[in-house]
């Protein structure tokens, strides 16, 4: 092989796989299918990524990162509040409130009604957690996870919410999670991008969804090679992957012949290194004109998948068949996968979307895990399940017995974490009967952060990047702790 | 990106191996042969990047107050010794230090910063000193001295930028690249004049003058085209972060496309580079501004802003600050004064409480931090089409002049008030108004029961059990509903071309959920009729017409079904819980936003609601009941439900024939007071008494006054009729009499705010004149007076980058001590003066670059070049790279001869994959779905195109286009598979291939050379070689035989686009020669510049 030549490819692997589409669907998959286009030794080694990382022997080498856009009520699915049956339509406390800043959606209410959760808890697995009788899958696999009660968050509203949980900041500007692990850690498959993001559709007509948008799978001020790669639902994976009407393959590939010839040509003329870059990446544009699609065809799937994932892992949009994706592109060696589940906010009827929300995602969850453990991957795939923060235990808007809705509430909310390097069966963190604040071993977004670097080997305060002088890192500057209780 | 520093220590070749401890006591290797050390260059970057983090600007993380980056701080003596002796290694702390034996006491403290001096840089340290430690204030805050352009001698030179180049190439023992040939040379300076190919009669103009002029003709004609502006507004709009939305939450449409055209317009025009920046910056400060200057402040109206539900103003209003303030300090000054947000900056001497004072210049603003979703938050600015601009201002005077006339009639009644009183004129009101005026009015103490008097007749009315009539507000009787009832009243017949006006009070329930107060509509034809609302306290009125808005932009003003409605709300004013409210709605019978107005208790109070120039179309006229407390709505999942005013009450409801003023609404609502002082002599008037009967006196009695309040209402209609025609642009607007200032927030926290201070300039830049007002006009004249260093440096850095893919100072946004050095700094001195002294002519200065022999060099690099001069930054031959997302698409529609040429307008949607906005779209939002355009409006230049900032066009992203969330000057350059995809797969490109093609097949003769000469004339500006017409010649017999086989193939590949392909022409060959035109389009020459 040409080593000048093969400098090229790798190069044009490089930018190509971690590329700057961003729009969902604007993506770059490589081949998805094995195949040896560059004729690479197989090597555990990654492609790209820093030489300095990792800094120490990571426990995870994937990640998938579910996103429950809107911000779930911790009140009805983890965090379990038996005492405020007792306390309904009272008013919160000002003891418990405390003062603190709500939103000016609820901050002009005259009164603050306790709307305690319209749903039964019980306990489960070795470590007698609780769970809602909305998460039956989540619960039989209590002694997987590990539950943090006590995360909390600075921003009370979605789009800072939910920027500053991805990339440590309120603003736009700044690479996502997604995005520094591409840049440092680099790809595991020649053939994948190293960070995809999928979109799930909410679960309930009432659903009240969020808008979302590029900055949520941006680079920031990494270069946009980083950027998350949208993949989206149906037989369209990928913008502008189709040939036209009118184009055969046969076509594509005579064109492509007097195109990379040309090319050749006039590179012998002018000598530019570029021209031999841009013939490759004409190249790799057709093979993943038939490799993507491949790869996105769930017909390959066994009918067993079916059974343990229901059939809603077949209709593109749904939670379920992102998930599935998910599940594919980690075996394939894909290193970050974001998934936003959409219709989380319950500003208005708590008790009749959240069990279509809590639904979708309970099963899939569940059916996720179940695929990684039967191919060996869960010990080294980190799972992530989670909002941007948390609903408070007052009724925004008319509280009756069958119906409220709940308000953002950054105080305290409820995420779980399996697999790669977590233990099993934990229950981090307390919140007082209110569920409204943090009584025990708070999590910050920032030590959340930190700790998901470092079940990857990477120490949060070592992993920068030169951003207008500063050594910017995903963390931020101020201090952020690894959450070691939930650690293997 | 990665490697930001690499012509650091260019051209030192450095053997220092040993080991930092070794040194010391070894003897120091050579310097005989190696280049003085600068301090600019070599030695204050590692100094800032080492050591300034703890030894430098921010007081708060400095260790041991020491401070290296002012000259005191690193020469002055302190307790232990000297940090820095000139010539003195041994007696230098500072080196003594960074070389200490014991690795706890070596500086930089590894363990606690990550940092390490390598042995290079302790070398350049150690040699600096050696050389007698020469110091420097950072190059970017010194004044521009002249530079004298290098001696050197060659023929080569055609200008004076030239001489610095080639003394920078000869130093480096290279020679310039030849001059590229004239076909070449006409691509490039086309494409960085115009944005676009020269169009092939340019060509050939030039490529036949053989005079020494020819090239400066070719220029000069660039200059001239009106492409110039918009390929030059192009990159500005990057900077300004220009886009169609307002890019937080719903993402809704905002327009904002007159500032678009302003920019396209003033590099037209070449306005000088300084009247263009105070004009954006403080346009609207100017004496008498005119409106383009108003409409030039709409740069700072760009930022991105939010509407989200639960956002808190004063969170959102330091962010748009520090975003005003970043943007100006990066697109300026090129400082990122953004990194004292939470302290003072580590590396560039802005101290926190002057960036606060920076911010302070943007936030004395009368903006509303919440933008509504709405096309149109204030301030505003209406510009009117060019032929309603006389219109315009005729009636801007005469509505002074009718509010002249009518303050000086009101003045003038007293005498004749007062006789109206002593004769008793108070004493015999029977309604508030004139009777004749109030078509409806409530009765609910009828003794016959609850009835309306209806024009005059006694009609009864339906309460459902459940509704009550109790004592209401002021004594008046009123309604009180449960969670069941309502009152059911004839109909009305109010519409969108009658005047009305609804008056009652509203009892606000403690319960805060969302409730119809009033209304009649039809829930069956789209809510067809009217309605007034409340929820979580906010009143709403809306009007809901019959039809489609007509070929409008999407705006809020449509509703699901594509009916257009107008509402009002009362949205920073909630209805106190509890307690009754007066309200009044009046509509001026246009069906107009700006013709709805609320009063509250009387008063006029702030509202939003829908764009205020919004029309309801068609009729609102439906035989649906008048309901109080009931309206009929559809749940979010779509069943019919109805909607009560449980724990409301309405009492006093009164519906009058026109748009009552607010004079009358004051009097409408303080009518119980009236009817109590019915029984007063005159004398026995309270002053409010008084002051309302006054009104009513006023409005009702007086003629005089009355013609000019109707006089008023019709300029006030005619001006909205002349803004429907025209477009509206956000601007700025100061608060007056208020002088700007801003609190310091500590960590950057909005709600925990310091000291106050008042609007500033950084004190380490030569200070603000004395003369100049401490506003944004005072910034704008600072930034572009002669004693500032940075404002033209940075500019003609960037006009630089534009020309030749990198600033001389590579980060153009960074300035600052963590930026790059400049890689010929007294050029970039000469070319900062130069334009300054030109007075900031733009086109002057892009004719200077482009004259230059530097600019004319061929593209060519050597083996040896590529060695040693792999990013050209030295210049050693022409600048090639791929060409920015919009020259893409732009130069495949002017080859094709498809792109439409018109300058500015709306923003238009060409083609664009299905769902790309549905994806991140929020229900109800107006940038939801994405409606393609048709006609001319798919081939216009790519800076019209629609940008929704949480999903940019995908073709313009996947080539690196910014999401202009935030300014950028500088964009990344990735070349990647997705990128071939576009151009080989997106319609646009497919069509323009087949357009090419038809025409080289028209216009070419039958001859297959001459066509294929068509398409390369246009594509690449030349001719085929003779191997690339055999390779060309096989692809398209290739081609033809495939499509031979399949004319099914043929057509449907012709068929792709909007536009209709010829069938005159032979199907087969049509679809080949479309192959080969995508294919050339597809070249690596066509896509680079």
């Amino acid at each position: 092989m040409h080593p000048f030549r093969e400098a090229i490819r790798a190069e044009t692997r490089r930018q190509f796989f971690s590329t700057a589409a961003k729009g969902i669907g604007g993506l770059a998959l490589a081949n998805l299918l094995a195949d040896d286009v560059f004729a690479l030794p197989q090597t555990n080694e990654a492609i790209g990524g820093l030489p300095s990382l990792p800094h120490f022997a990571p426990k995870a080498t994937r990640c998938i990162y579910l996103h429950m856009m809107g911000g779930p009520p911790q009140q009805e699915l983890l965090d379990y509040k038996p005492k405020m049956k007792d306390l309904f339509d009272t008013d919160l406390p000002a003891s418990i409130r405390q003062g603190q800043r709500l939103t000016t959606m609820t901050s002009e209410q005259s009164r603050f009604p306790i709307a305690p959760s319209f749903f039964e808890f019980s306990q489960h697995g070795q470590s007698g957690a609780w769970f809602s009788e909305l998460l039956p899958h989540t619960a039989s696999m209590a002694d997987d996870i590990a539950v943090i009660r006590s995360m909390h968050t600075d921003a009370i509203n979605h789009e800072p919410a939910i920027t500053f949980i991805q990339s440590g900041q309120q603003i736009p500007g700044f690479p996502c999670i997604g995005s520094w692990f591409a840049y440092g850690l680099g790809s595991m498959n020649e053939d994948l991008p190293t960070f995809v993001v999928m979109n799930a559709e909410k679960s309930h007509p009432r659903s009240n969804i969020q808008a979302i948008s590029a900055k949520m799978w941006s680079s920031g001020f990494l270069s946009p090679k980083y950027s998350g790669a949208g993949l989206r639902g149906g037989d369209d994976p990928v913008l502008y992957l189709k040939d036209p009407n009118g184009v055969s393959t046969d076509v594509r590939r005579q064109m492509l012949d007097g195109l990379g010839e040309l090319n050749r040509i006039r590179h012998e003329q002018v000598g530019d290194p570029e021209t031999l870059a841009r013939i490759e990446q004409y190249e790799m544009a057709f093979r993943m004109q038939t490799s993507v699609p491949e790869m996105a065809d769930l017909s390959s799937e066994p009918d067993s998948t079916f059974e343990r994932w229901g059939e809603e892992a077949k209709q593109a949009g749904k939670f379920q068949n992102a998930a599935l994706m998910a599940r594919r592109l980690v075996e394939r060696g894909v290193r970050f996968v974001q998934i936003y589940h959409r219709g989380w906010d319950v500003h208005s009827f708590c008790p009749e979307v959240i069990p279509a929300q809590a639904a979708d995602v309970d099963r899939a969850a569940w059916a996720l895990i179940q695929d990684l453990k039967e191919r060996g991957l869960f010990d080294e795939t980190l799972v992530i399940w989670g909002g941007e923060f948390g609903r408070t235990v007052y009724s925004q808007g008319k509280l009756t017995p069958t119906d409220y809705g709940r308000d953002h509430h950054p105080r305290c909310f409820t995420i779980w974490m399996a697999g790669g390097g977590v233990k099993g069966g934990v229950v981090h963190g307390e919140t007082d009967d209110f569920s409204y604040n943090i009584v025990k071993d708070p999590v910050h977004v920032r030590d959340l952060q930190a700790t998901i670097l470092h079940l990857f080997g990477v120490d949060h305060e070592r992993f920068t990047y030169k951003h207008r002088g500063l050594d910017a890192r995903l963390t931020g500057v101020l201090p952020a702790r690894v959450v070691r209780e939930i650690l293997v | 990106m990665a490697n930001r520093r690499p012509c650091l220590i260019l051209g030192l070749v450095l053997t220092v191996l040993v080991s930092v401890a070794a040194q010391q006591t070894e003897s120091p290797p050579t310097t005989e042969s190696l280049p003085t050390v600068d301090f600019q260059r070599d030695v204050r970057p590692i100094l800032s990047d080492n050591c300034f983090h703890c030894h430098g600007p921010d007081q708060s993380t400095r260790m041991v107050r020491l401070r290296l980056d002012t000259e005191d701080g690193a020469f002055s003596p302190r307790p232990n010794g000297v940090p820095i002796v000139a010539g003195d290694l041994e007696a230098s702390l500072l080196y003594q230090r960074i070389t200490h034996q014991d690795e706890r006491r070596r500086m930089p403290p590894a363990a606690m910063t990550n940092k390490t001096l390598s042995p290079e840089q302790i070398d350049v340290l150690r040699r600096w000193i050696d050389e007698g430690a020469a110091w420097d204030q950072h190059w970017s805050f010194k004044q521009i001295e002249p530079r004298e352009p290098p001696a050197v001698n060659d023929a080569w030179v055609r200008s004076p930028l030239d001489r610095f180049i080639l003394a920078r190439l000869e130093a480096e023992g290279l020679r310039p690249a030849p001059e590229a040939d004239k076909r070449t040379l006409a691509r490039r300076v086309a494409l960085d004049l115009t944005g676009l190919p020269p169009d092939p009669r340019t060509l050939a103009t030039f490529l036949s003058d053989t005079s020494d002029q020819a090239y400066d003709t070719l220029v000069d004609g660039l200059l001239d085209s009106k492409h110039w502006g918009e390929h030059r507004g192009r990159y500005w709009l990057d900077a300004a972060r220009y886009g169609d939305t307002h890019g937080i939450h719903y993402d809704n449409y905002r327009e904002m496309y007159p500032y678009r055209d302003w920019v396209i317009r003033a590099f037209n025009d070449n306005k000088r580079f300084d009247e263009f920046t105070v004009e954006q910056i403080a346009g609207d400060l100017l004496p008498e501004p005119t409106l383009d200057q108003l409409v030039a402040t709409g740069f700072q109206r760009n930022n991105i802003t939010t509407n989200e539900g639960g956002a808190i103003p004063e969170e959102y209003a330091a962010i748009y600050a520090k975003d005003r303030a970043e943007t100006v300090g990066s697109v300026f000054l090129g400082l990122t004064v953004g990194c004292a947000t939470c302290h003072d900056h580590k590396f560039d001497p802005i101290a926190q409480s002057e960036f606060y004072a920076m911010t302070a210049f943007f936030r004395n603003t009368t903006q509303h931090v919440m933008d509504g979703n709405l096309a149109d938050p204030p301030p505003v600015l209406v510009v009117p089409e060019d032929d309603d601009r006389e219109l315009w201002h005729q009636l801007r005077r005469e509505a002074v002049d009718i509010d002249g006339q009518l303050q000086a009639r009101a003045a003038s009644i007293d005498p004749m008030f007062v006789e109206w009183l002593t004769q008793g004129g108070h004493r015999e009101l029977k309604t508030p108004l004139d009777a004749s005026a109030e078509i409806l009015t409530l009765a609910l103490q009828d003794p016959d029961g609850p009835a309306v008097w209806l024009e005059g007749d006694r009609r009864p009315i339906t309460v459902e059990p459940g509704a009550v009539i109790t004592k209401g507000p002021d004594g008046n009787p009123a309604l009180m509903f449960d969670s069941t009832s309502w009152a059911e009243l004839p109909s009305l017949s109010l519409d969108t071309d009658t005047p009305f006006s609804i008056a009652m009070w509203v009892y606000q329930p403690e319960d805060e959920g969302r409730f119809v107060v009033a209304g009649q509509y039809d829930q069956q034809d789209g809510s067809r009729g009217w309605a007034m609302t409340l929820s979580a306290r906010q009143l709403t009125f809306r009007m809901t017409g019959a039809q489609a808005a007509p070929g409008r932009v999407a705006t809020t003003l449509q509703d699901r079904d594509g009916r257009t409605n107008v509402r009002a709300q009362l949205y920073h004013s909630r209805m106190p819980t509890g307690e009754w409210t007066h309200i009044v709605v009046t509509h001026d019978g246009t069906g107009e936003r700006g013709g709805l107005h609320i009063y509250r208790n009387g008063d006029l109070v702030e509202q939003q609601g829908s764009e205020f120039f919004a029309k309801a179309e068609g009729s609102i006229l439906t035989d649906q009941p008048f309901y109080l407390g009931r309206g009929d709505a559809l749940s979010r999942s779509g069943e019919p439900e109805i909607r009560h005013f449980g724990g409301g009450g309405i009492a006093d409801v009164r519906v009058f024939d026109r748009a009552l003023t607010v004079q009358e609404a004051k009097v409408v609502s303080s009518w119980r007071a009236l009817q109590t002082a019915a029984a007063k002599s005159p004398e026995a008037l309270t002053s409010d008494e008084r002051a309302v009967l006054r009104l009513r006196y006023l409005s009702i009695e007086d003629d005089e006054y009355r013609r000019l309040v109707a006089r008023k209402q019709d300029i006030e209609r005619e001006w909205r009729e002349v803004r429907r025609r025209g477009s509206i642009t956000q601007v700025m607007q100061e608060i007056p009499d208020t002088e700007p200032a801003a609190y310091v927030l500590a960590r950057g926290m909005y709600d925990d705010p310091l000291e106050l201070v008042p609007a500033g300039t950084p004190a380490a830049l030569p200070p603000m004149a004395e003369s100049l007002p401490r506003n944004r006009l005072g910034l704008a004249k600072w930034l572009v007076d002669e004693t500032n260093p940075l404002t033209s440096r940075v500019t003609v850095n960037r006009f630089w980058q534009q020309i030749f893919g990198a600033g001389l100072v590579t980060t153009s946004d960074d300035f600052g001590g963590q930026g790059e050095v400049p890689s010929h700094p007294e050029l970039l001195d000469w070319l900062a003066l130069e334009f300054r002294e030109s007075g900031w002519d733009v086109k002057h200065f892009f004719r200077t670059l482009v004259t230059s022999a530097t600019y004319r060099q061929a593209a060519i690099p050597t083996p040896d070049k590529l060695e040693r001069d792999p990013e050209n930054r030295l210049l050693s031959r022409g600048p090639q790279f791929r060409m920015d997302a919009e020259m893409v698409r732009d130069y495949a529609l002017a080859a094709s001869g498809l792109l439409v040429r018109t300058i500015g307008g709306p923003s238009v949607k060409p083609y664009q994959p299905e769902g790309v906005w549905l994806e991140v779209a929020r229900d109800a939002g107006n940038t939801r779905i994405y409606e393609q355009d048709t006609g001319d409006k798919l081939y216009r230049r790519s800076l019209y195109t629609f940008w929704k900032r949480s999903a940019p066009p995908p073709s313009m992203e996947i080539f690196n286009a910014p999401t202009r969330e935030h300014s950028t000057v500088r964009r990344m350059r990735t070349n990647t598979p997705m990128q071939a995809l576009v151009t080989m797969n997106d319609p646009q490109f497919v069509e323009a291939a087949r357009y090419m093609a038809q025409r080289a097949m028209r216009e070419a003769g039958n001859d297959f050379d001459r066509r294929l000469d068509y398409m390369t004339t246009r594509l690449l500006t030349r001719d085929f070689t003779d191997l690339e017409r055999a390779v060309a010649k096989r692809t398209y017999d290739g081609f033809v035989t495939l499509y031979r086989t399949d004319a099914h193939e043929a057509r449907s590949l012709l068929e792709v686009g909007d536009s209709s392909f010829d069938d005159a022409l032979p199907v087969t060959e049509s679809a080949a020669w479309t192959m080969l035109a995508s294919q050339l389009m597809n070249l690596d020459e066509v896509l680079n510049k």
